[in-house]
């Protein structure tokens, strides 16, 4: 109602009363209360105020309208607006959200590198080969590597392992993590609280590390001074298996090993190849 | 466009006939934004509730995690029996359980994708299961085996292979059969629960085989 004129409140009464009712009752007081604005000269703003709210119905009586009728429709549009915004807001969200790949999850852990983008070359090759290789990352990231995986069904090594085995898991999709040697065993057993029992992920010590910690999958690699670093489990669960370059590939059954020692073990006869 | 109305309603205001119009109109408009309205809060309700795929914490997603897990083992049980088993049988019947469960991971998988949700979960594993059987200390679900038991298996030869696997094989599957009933509880996704009788189903039939070939075998 704020929206009448100083004058309102005295005109309001009778518009209220032959307002209520459709629009019959309204011709008669729009022509008195417009002649009376037109005859004392008031601008027109008050009246295209007054009406401004509908376009439809400005031509006709602007003031009028507006104060005997508008609050129904306003609601209403205000409701439908409201609602409308929510659902389209809703939609573009879940849109969103749904929309955000395992990529763009991995981009937005801080401190990752992306050598598939950076680096396409050392993650490019993936032939199989026989003995120790050399790697442009270490640990490394991608390259040749050996015929039998290491076993990564959530698997906590205590000694190091191969990287030419470790590589081939990762290339299956699993997440490798390793640590130096020289950390506390408490340190030890909450990376390993993060890998243990997870398909797709094994650790193991690994000599000569930079840092504390170094989590990596196929082409991607994120080193941490602390095992307690929330981005250790963020790497680890976005990436597993989604980092995968032969999807449905296994970290189980097959041709793995599930030994350690930095030499890599040739086909295990045993298995099959 | 000011001065058009300004000038426009000195005119129609002097017809009555106008304002009955306009008030039509009105109402007219009225029902439809009432009816736009209704529909918009219609979809609303029925995009957030039916079409709705199941959550990050949902039973159906903690199935299809540990389930994959649980099937992953069984994989590699299943391996070693093809690979190693003396009775031609046992060789035949890993063969057809690796190639089965690992076939059923990959639809678990595609459920996960189609449900927007990671392959690994943020929950504890088992912590979807109704009935608080929780994983065992060592983070192992119902029947799977140890790492020891698991490391037996492979260091195993001849007869030996064969006991090692019916025997694992069969607390495997009745840990696997356990975690259907779980899900079979709770769960009404059609893909869910088609899989889940299939592999209760499937699972019931291998056991019955390989307790056939425990008494063959004495």
């Amino acid at each position: 109602m704020s929206i009448s004129t100083p004058g309102g409140p005295q005109r309001r009464p009778t518009v209220v009363s032959t307002g209520k009712k459709p629009a019959a009752g309204r011709p008669a007081a729009d022509a008195k209360a417009t002649g009376t604005k037109a005859g004392s000269g008031k601008p027109a703003t008050p009246q295209r105020s007054g009406g401004g709210g509908k376009g439809p119905r400005k031509p006709i009586t602007p003031v009028k309208v507006s104060q005997g009728r508008s609050w129904g429709p306003i609601a209403l549009f205000v409701a439908v607006g409201v609602l409308a915004t929510s659902i389209i807001g809703y939609g573009a969200w879940a849109a969103i959200r749904g929309s955000q790949s395992w990529e763009d999850k991995a981009a937005d852990i801080q401190g990752i590198v992306n050598f598939r983008e950076t680096d396409p070359e050392s993650v490019s090759n993936s032939e199989h080969r026989a003995g120790k290789q050399e790697y442009k990352q270490s640990p490394p990231v991608g390259g040749p590597h050996n015929n039998t995986w290491q076993r990564c069904l959530g698997d906590v090594y205590d000694a190091p392992i191969a990287a030419e085995h470790a590589l081939h898991s990762m290339e299956h999709g699993a997440v490798w993590l390793t640590y130096r040697p020289d950390l506390p065993a408490a340190d030890v057993e909450k990376l390993a609280s993060v890998i243990r029992n997870n398909d797709f992920m094994l650790m193991s010590p690994y000599e000569g590390l930079d840092k504390a910690v170094s989590i990596q999958a196929w082409g991607y690699q994120l080193k941490v001074d602390s095992a307690d670093d929330p981005r250790i489990k963020e790497f680890a669960t976005t990436l597993a298996q989604n980092a995968s370059v032969e999807p449905g590939a296994t970290c189980s059954a097959g041709n793995y090993t599930t030994g350690t020692g930095t030499e890599p073990r040739e086909l295990q006869p045993s298995m099959g190849g | 466009m000011p001065n058009a109305v300004q000038d426009a309603p000195v005119d129609e205001r002097t017809s009555p006939a106008e304002p009955r119009q306009a008030s039509r109109t009105l109402r007219y408009l009225t029902l439809a934004v009432t009816a736009l309205l209704l529909l918009g809060v219609g979809w609303t309700a029925a995009t957030l509730t039916s079409g709705r795929t199941p959550g990050e914490t949902s039973a159906e997603a903690g199935f299809a995690r540990d389930m994959s897990r649980h099937h992953a083992q069984a994989v590699e049980m299943a391996m070693v029996a093809y690979a190693k088993g003396q009775n031609p049988e046992i060789r035949q019947i890993g063969y057809d359980i690796a190639l089965t469960q690992q076939a059923q991971i990959g639809q678990m998988q595609r459920w996960l994708q189609e449900w927007d949700l990671m392959p690994t979960g943020s929950r504890p594993a088992m912590e979807w299961m109704s009935d608080d059987v929780q994983p065992r200390d060592d983070g192992l679900m119902p029947g799977m085996a140890t790492r020891e038991e698991i490391a037996q298996l492979h260091e195993a030869q001849g007869a030996e292979v064969d006991q090692l696997v019916i025997k694992l094989m069969i607390n495997h599957h009745l840990g696997g059969i356990h975690m259907v009933d779980g899900v079979l509880k709770v769960s009404d996704r059609p893909e869910v629960v088609r899989m889940a009788k299939a592999m209760k189903a499937g699972q019931q039939k291998e056991i019955n085989e390989l307790r056939k070939l425990q008494q063959a075998s004495g």
